[in-house]
């Protein structure tokens, strides 16, 4: 613990858990227990019953609490400043002496460095959102994919888990570079893409490498809820195959899209589209038809995770500024955010911008300067 | 014995009726002739001929039922059934359940223990019981169909809801049962209860002989007393076999139940549900309060029309967090046209008038076309099961809840945050899925769902202290406690403190057998504590205060302390401040509470003035009366001292320790603010909502609870002396360990002595 970190003085008695009662085999209720027939470590209860199966800790044990008195997130560690960071060099190494497979290591490499990728570009530029705009079935735009002869639906279906690397490769680039997000989803081009992406990321790596140490131990968590976001796509898509598309046969597609996007943090750019047909197109639309109400589903996702990646970005930051995101909302009515980390960049920008317009009015300026015209 | 009586009469009304139909109406003396029985054959002189006659016990189908529910006179009354039973009627045929009606009657009558799962709003609560009444018949054998509740409110609705299906008034036919509230007849065949009710009137009637059929609802909520009434009906239902269990659960994993009953077969019949999409965060939450207010804010920005439900965890946060969303979204409107949004708060305390308002429609877009207002209810986890408020298709989940847990080491009740279960956090998703499908909005990971969550809830029973239980288990004549079949047996610690508790409370004596004060003890629906406390208070001249004093403690607090108005609550409540401490404080407002109230002032202005809650003011009031009937009927004295005698608080206290010598803390060191609890040697603070300002040696308790830090609520000085005299056997200093306490409570022994002696001098 550092001399900055929050005291946390507790005053404790000799015996806090009075050990000294229950250590006491004399005591009246240890008697009739005993007389009962009750053995110490035994559970209570009618012996041998079939139920007993599900006996747990709690039914020998009282239950041990801790206290909480803050409002931390569930799951989330307070970080005492004790972590390990840099590791991220030897990941591989790890990973290997661990025993995992050459695929699998590279799909976690991968992951990392996309993350990584779309954390820079997080930070420096924002990102910019896209609206959904239909399917392109041959050369018509439709709603749904389901009227075109392909079937979509099964590719998006069984690649939906795995693709979400590659989805979030397509859109990190969406925002610097639209014509790259112009790409397909056909395997040929998104090999090539990759491949440019991979020198580009060689580029940035070189960039973000010279960052400060406390920023890659926050990509190094990134990268691990990357992982964990891979899983949980999984898991949600085996979740969605018993249950909801059983029940949402119709909506199968919708569905899918929505769980690519998300859990994944990256995909929203795109407006989580599985299978980015007209990226391209979207984006024209995107400009245009901005209060499409489509959007909102997608819209939501976006914020969501925006936020999130700015919480996270900011933690190490003071919570005031995290804070202060939250009166200056990511739907400013431009696509194009205001780069992250910048509530002041923002208040900045207002002010230049309002000094300009009264340069521009005459009368403004008259007032300003006290002239009586 | 009364309802045997009237079951045999009626059975002869039938043959009565009978032999009218054969034309042989003049036989002998026709009882109906008799004037004095004539209300019971009201229906004969309608010439009503119910449906239900045809019927045959146990082998009903669900045709014939429906038949029955489709005539034009009400079958269990004669009377016609008025418009709104029919319109009543499509809904019910509109029901999950009654699709499986005939599945249901078919297994009903196959076997004696029945596990039925349903989900919400399949309409099990109100639709079983009917289905049971039209087979069991209850008017002919005379037993009663019970159907319990885990809380009295629902008690209370459901029966209205059923009285009006049935279009009987509720209180004959359809009645309820709650603790402090009978509403049953003697024509009453269907009774909702609490689970409570039912265990106590176990302990009269240890073989449950007024029913035919006992439904226990809710039983996935595994409440203290489902859980003893599970096993003690197991037990019964090897000696009755008449007697039919159905066991109702709203979650899937009912095998457990099932096992539990010897392999009962299990019905389920799905819930009308739509599908409920989850989505968790791909980090976990710094700040999950911040996160959630967030969270509503984008959903408000940017979903789709539909309500959101927030989870959190206690009265303070809750507000907070309302307070929050309000300014947020009063900024949005003003700066982005969004729509309105009504918040509002649901938490236990809450008057009714208030949780009412979360029923109300989400407000009106601002203008014809512009952006649907939606509501926003942030609630405790009571809105995950209790509640059912339709509407809502957005539910955000932190993942916490405040747990009430009990630890019988050091005897401290705690009520903390801690992290729920994944049954729970199902159940709450679900919530979301009611109308039609919807969001569930989880702020942690999925990983941390899988790892940190445990599966299903701790049941009550391992979460509370069992004195109570164990008080009630020897009245309902459980020898053994050690292999008491219960589905979830509690830690042996907590049966031995429990154990021991009643012990020194000379409930149990020392070979673990009830004795007459444990009898008498068992008749108050209270804690043993304070059950021993009010029958001895006659020995200090002081029942009538204890029994106050009593009531006051068993509803919840009577001091509100609105957040914007702390400093003139704190001011008031001074004005009823007793220096010696709490329990005489809450005596003072009683009494200034009951003396507005005779001087005919208006009291519900007059609590507001004062910062006092009426609504628990007034149940406290309706605790004591019922307490006071039971007092009177086992002979115990109502005394008090003359208020102008200067014994008159002395008295008071000296008889709080009658009940509460466990409860006993002692300063550190003089000019701490530490104190030690006796012979646990816990470290505690006083509250800080307490009156007592001046620092006292030895205070006595009401409850050791743990929230930030261990504290004690309710403290009332009190002078050590009166300890070893008022419980020479818990405080017989061989057995205490050496250290402050000993000494201290040696020294004033001494002092006893001396004083004696020096009298015996004389």
């Amino acid at each position: 613990m550092g001399l900055a970190a929050a005291k946390n003085k507790r005053k404790l008695g000799n015996d806090p858990n009075n050990t000294k009662w229950s250590r006491n085999t004399d005591s009246f209720g240890h008697k009739i227990l005993r007389a009962q027939g009750w053995q110490p470590g035994d559970y209570l209860g009618a012996k041998d019953v079939a139920h007993a199966e599900w006996h747990t800790e709690a039914n020998s044990a009282h239950i041990r609490v801790v206290l909480k008195d803050d409002t931390l997130g569930l799951g989330a560690k307070r970080n005492n400043g004790d972590e390990c960071t840099g590791l991220d060099a030897f990941q591989h190494l790890l990973g290997r002496l661990n025993g995992k497979s050459d695929d699998t290591l590279e799909t976690e490499r991968k992951a990392r460095e996309d993350l990584k990728r779309s954390l820079y570009v997080e930070k420096k530029f924002g990102t910019i959102r896209f609206v959904k705009g239909g399917w392109l079935v041959g050369d018509q735009v439709k709603d749904s994919p389901d009227e075109g002869a392909v079937d979509p639906q099964n590719e998006s279906d069984s690649e939906a888990p795995k693709s979400a690397a590659e989805v979030a490769e397509a859109t990190e680039i969406a925002p610097t570079k639209p014509n790259k997000g112009e790409a397909d989803e056909d395997d040929a081009r998104k090999d090539d893409k990759k491949r440019t992406q991979e020198k580009k990321s060689k580029k940035r790596k070189a960039e973000s490498e010279a960052e400060a140490d406390g920023e890659s131990a926050k990509e190094k968590k990134d990268k691990k809820s990357k992982k964990r976001r891979a899983e949980a796509e999984e898991g949600d898509g085996e979740a969605s195959s018993t249950s909801r598309r059983s029940k949402k046969r119709k909506d199968g597609v919708k569905v899918i899209e929505e769980f690519a996007q998300s859990p994944s943090a990256a995909v929203s750019e795109a407006g989580g589209v599985p299978d980015h047909s007209d990226c391209a197109a979207e984006t024209g639309k995107a400009k245009k038809e901005k209060k499409d109400k489509k959007r909102d589903k997608t819209d939501k996702k976006e914020r969501k995770e925006k936020k999130r990646r700015k919480e996270s970005a900011l933690e190490t930051a003071t919570p005031t500024s995290a804070e202060s995101n939250l009166t200056t909302p990511a739907g400013s009515g431009y696509s194009t955010p205001v780069p992250a980390g910048s509530s002041r960049y923002l208040a900045r920008s207002r002010f230049i911008a309002q000094k300009k317009m009264a340069f521009a009015d005459s009368a403004a300026l008259n007032q300003i300067f006290m002239i009586k015209s | 014995m009364a309802f045997k009586r009237s079951s045999a009469e009626r059975e002869d009304t039938q043959d009565s009726k009978r032999q009218k139909t054969n034309g042989d109406g003049s036989s002998t003396m026709d009882p109906k002739q008799n004037p004095y029985l004539a209300h019971q054959y009201e229906d004969d002189q309608n010439g009503f001929k119910s449906p239900l006659d045809e019927f045959e016990r146990h082998k009903t189908t669900a045709v014939q039922a429906a038949k029955a529910e489709d005539s034009d006179l009400n079958p269990w009354t004669g009377l016609p059934h008025s418009q709104q039973y029919f319109k009543i009627l499509k809904t019910r045929r509109d029901l999950p359940v009654n699709k499986q009606r005939q599945e249901f009657l078919d297994m009903y009558h196959s076997t004696q223990i029945l596990v039925f799962v349903g989900e919400t709003g399949s309409g099990k609560t109100t639709q079983i019981p009917q289905y049971v009444l039209y087979d069991e018949l209850p008017h002919l054998t005379g037993k009663l169909i019970a159907c319990t509740q885990p809380r009295r409110v629902a008690a209370m609705s459901v029966a209205q809801r059923v009285a009006d299906e049935l279009d009987v008034k509720l209180g004959e036919e359809v009645g309820y049962s709650i603790r402090f509230e009978n509403k049953t007849g003697p024509k009453t065949l269907l009774k909702y209860m609490t689970d409570g009710q039912l265990l106590r009137e176990a302990m009269h009637d240890h073989e449950m002989s007024r029913y035919g059929c006992i439904i226990l609802d809710e039983a996935h909520e595994r409440t203290l007393a489902t859980d003893i009434l599970m096993a003690l009906l197991k037990q019964i239902a090897e000696r009755r076999k008449d007697l039919k269990i159905i066991v109702m659960s709203a979650t899937l994993d009912a095998q457990k139940f099932q096992t539990y009953f010897y392999n009962a077969p299990l019905l389920a019949v799905p819930g009308r549900t739509h599908p409920v999409e989850i989505f968790y965060t791909p980090e976990p939450e710094r700040d999950y309060v911040e996160a959630a207010v967030r969270t509503v804010l984008q959903i408000h920005a940017s979903e789709p029309e539909g309500d959101i439900l927030l989870f959190l965890t206690g009265e303070e946060e809750i507000e907070d967090a309302c307070r929050r969303i309000s300014l947020e979204v009063d900024d949005m409107i003003r700066e982005s046209d969004a729509g309105p949004m009504a918040v509002y708060p649901l938490y236990g305390t809450l008057p009714p008038h208030q949780q009412q308002r979360i029923f109300d429609k989400a407000p009106e877009p601002f203008r014809k076309g512009g952006r649907p207002g939606r509501k926003c209810i942030v609630a405790t986890n009571i809105a995950e099961t209790s509640l059912t408020i339709d509407g809502i298709v957005y539910v955000v989940d932190p993942g916490f809840s405040k747990q009430k847990i009990y630890n019988p080491r050091t005897r401290v009740e705690s009520l903390l945050v801690s992290p729920i279960s994944k049954a729970s956090a199902q159940q709450r998703a679900g919530r979301a899925g009611r109308t039609r499908p919807g969001k569930c909005f989880r702020l942690y990971t999925e990983k941390a769902f899988k790892k940190e969550l445990i599966e299903q809830t701790y049941p009550e029973i391992l979460r509370s202290n069992l004195a109570n239980t164990v008080l009630e288990l020897k009245k309902l004549g459980v020898e053994d406690l050690v292999h008491f079949d219960l589905m979830d047996p509690p830690a042996p610690e907590t049966m031995m403190r429990a154990l021991e508790e009643l012990n020194y409370l000379a409930c149990l004596d020392d070979d673990g057998e009830l004795t007459s004060l444990g009898s008498l003890a068992s008749e108050f629906p209270l804690d043993p504590a304070l059950a021993v406390m009010l029958i001895s208070s006659p020995e200090f001249y002081c029942s009538n205060e204890i029994l106050s004093i009593t009531a006051l403690l068993s509803v919840p607090q009577i001091w509100v302390r609105p957040n914007n108005a702390r400093k003139r609550a704190d001011e008031m409540k001074q004005q009823f401040a007793h220096p010696d401490g709490d329990h005489l404080t809450l005596l003072n407002a009683y009494h200034a509470y009951k003396g507005a109230e005779q001087a005919g002032e208006d009291v519900k202005k007059w609590c507001h003035d004062h910062f006092l809650s009426f609504r628990h003011l007034s149940s406290a009031d309706n605790v004591r009366a019922q307490l006071k009937r039971i007092m009177e009927t086992h002979g115990i004295e109502l005394v008090s001292t003359p208020f102008q005698n200067k014994e008159y608080y002395i008295n008071i206290r000296r008889a709080l320790l009658a009940g509460f010598f466990m409860q006993v803390a002692m300063r550190e060191s003089s000019n701490s603010k530490v104190y030690k609890t006796v012979k646990d040697d816990q470290l505690v603070m006083i509250h800080p909502g307490t009156v007592v300002t001046s620092p006292y040696d030895w205070v006595v308790y009401n409850e050791f609870v743990l929230t930030t830090k261990q504290y004690v609520r309710t403290v009332t000085n009190i002078r050590p002396e009166w300890l070893l005299e008022i419980a020479p056997n818990y405080y017989d200093l061989e057995t205490f360990e050496k250290g402050e306490i000993k000494s201290a409570l040696t020294r004033v022994a001494e002092k006893i002595r001396r004083r004696q002696a020096m009298k015996g001098g004389k």
